[in-house]
């Protein structure tokens, strides 16, 4: 039995993202590509971000699954910037994940551009939904996340930076 | 296949590992949490950007992308001379860092326009991430410029040194007319540092920063070509003094102790077992 791309996809719902382990590479849109050619499978992954330290992690994770697909014998992952990955990529469900995760899904849905360039955009709390946040630094514990704190519940968290 | 792709990635690629190693010397030593994880992060941005410009290179030379970040000879790094300075106290580190990130979201946007397909989309994703470099460094030059004396001062000594040198970043490469005949250099190099000038003097002045820092090798390096074929900076007074603006040679392989000692450590992993995987 010949596998198509529907299976190719099944399995890549189920590879995570090793640093926010609740959502899968398609809820963030990470996948640009798949294409199946009789038994051989080639996906392209848009990586979040350039320097994203987890990215050959997904991607031997993602070679992995797809090899474990009936009827596929050999996979080929590519990287890719064409398309860039940009927020508005993740799916609504990625964004209710994140939020349940604890991390603000990026505020912005269209790309922010150089000319952007001005405060840092607003995030909304993860834990009681208020806009009423601010800023603490853009640097946080992976090159993704940036650090906010919520004045109205008082908690500091953290968002999946707009890029 | 163009020959002159590599050389010009590899240049990129180098400055962003240099400096980034440079910024992660700060791991753990920052004067404060949030900056020790600011300059963590961007190393770890610059290193991941140095990644990707290596990857680029060996799809096209069939080389290793960790042999080319580390398995190379001090002298065939192409990097800016800039990039290998050791950093000094926080106010140069913050400088180079203002300066350096100005830089190269010039360059960023210049190449996001190369007919290289590959650069084009590599320069425009990573030009979304560099906004966060910016805002930080942007945020904290506003800070001091306006801040205590004393920092504003350390602020001033720095910019001494560094601007000047900084210009070594748009020293061209000896495949600079081959990169632009073929596109894969949209502008040359004298162009964006044109462009640099104007827009950081515009800067220091907003900042009330003096602007007698920027200027004199600026005036005066033209990227002469020696009879060696080396391009050296213009020494207009004719006494041998090595002027800050002296700080090129990087783009041609010419690099000082500051590299030699930082590359000991870069590379002392990879050469006690090159090939290894980890």
């Amino acid at each position: 039995m010949s596998a198509t791309v529907a299976d190719v996809v099944d399995a890549l719902a189920g590879v995570k993202d090793p640093e926010i382990p609740v959502v899968s590479v398609l809820d963030m849109g990470m996948i640009g590509d798949v294409a199946v050619e009789g038994e051989h499978a080639r996906v392209v992954v848009l990586p979040t971000f350039t320097g994203c330290p987890a990215i050959d992690v997904i991607r031997s994770d993602v070679a992995e699954a797809v090899a474990r697909v009936d009827g596929i014998a050999s996979v080929s992952v590519e990287l890719s910037y064409e398309p860039p990955w940009t927020p508005d990529r993740i799916s609504p469900e990625g964004r209710a994940k994140l939020r349940d995760f604890g991390l603000a899904p990026p505020s912005s849905a269209r790309p922010v551009m150089i000319a952007d360039i001005g405060l840092p955009s607003e995030a909304t709390c993860p834990f009681c939904g208020s806009t009423d946040t601010r800023p603490d630094s853009m640097f946080g514990p992976t090159p993704c996340r940036a650090l906010y704190y919520c004045n109205s519940c008082r908690n500091p968290f953290e968002q999946f930076k707009p890029v | 296949m163009s020959a002159a792709l590599a050389p010009v990635v590899l240049a990129l690629a180098d400055d962003e590992l240099v400096l980034g190693h440079r910024h992660s010397e700060w791991t753990g030593f920052g004067p404060h949490i949030e900056e020790d994880i600011a300059f963590s992060s961007i190393a770890q941005d610059e290193i991941g950007h140095a990644t990707a410009y290596y990857r680029l290179v060996a799809a096209h030379t069939g080389d290793d992308p960790d042999r080319l970040a580390l398995g190379r000879a001090p002298s065939e790094y192409r990097h800016a001379i800039v990039c290998e300075r050791p950093n000094g106290d926080w106010a140069y580190t913050l400088t180079r860092h203002w300066l350096y990130d100005h830089a190269d979201s010039l360059r960023l946007a210049s190449l996001a326009e190369s007919k290289h397909a590959d650069l084009a989309a590599l320069a425009a994703k990573m030009r979304r991430e560099e906004r966060y470099h910016l805002l930080h460094a942007d945020a904290w030059l506003e800070r001091i410029a306006r801040g205590p004396v004393e920092a504003r001062r350390r602020i001033i000594d720095a910019l001494t040194i560094a601007f000047d040198e900084a210009l070594g970043l748009f020293e061209p490469l000896p495949e600079e007319g081959d990169a632009l005949a073929e596109g894969i250099l949209p502008e040359p190099s004298e162009t964006l540092r044109a462009r640099f000038m104007d827009e950081m003097s515009a800067r220091l002045e907003r900042l009330e920063l003096p602007r007698s820092v920027q200027g004199r090798a600026a005036e005066t390096a033209e990227f002469i070509a020696s009879s060696s074929g080396d391009l050296i900076a213009g020494d207009e007074a004719g006494d041998g003094v090595d002027r800050p603006g002296a700080a090129l040679g990087g783009r041609r392989g010419r690099h000082g102790p500051d590299f030699d000692s930082l590359w000991e450590v870069m590379t002392a992993t990879y050469r006690a077992d090159p090939g290894a995987s980890w």
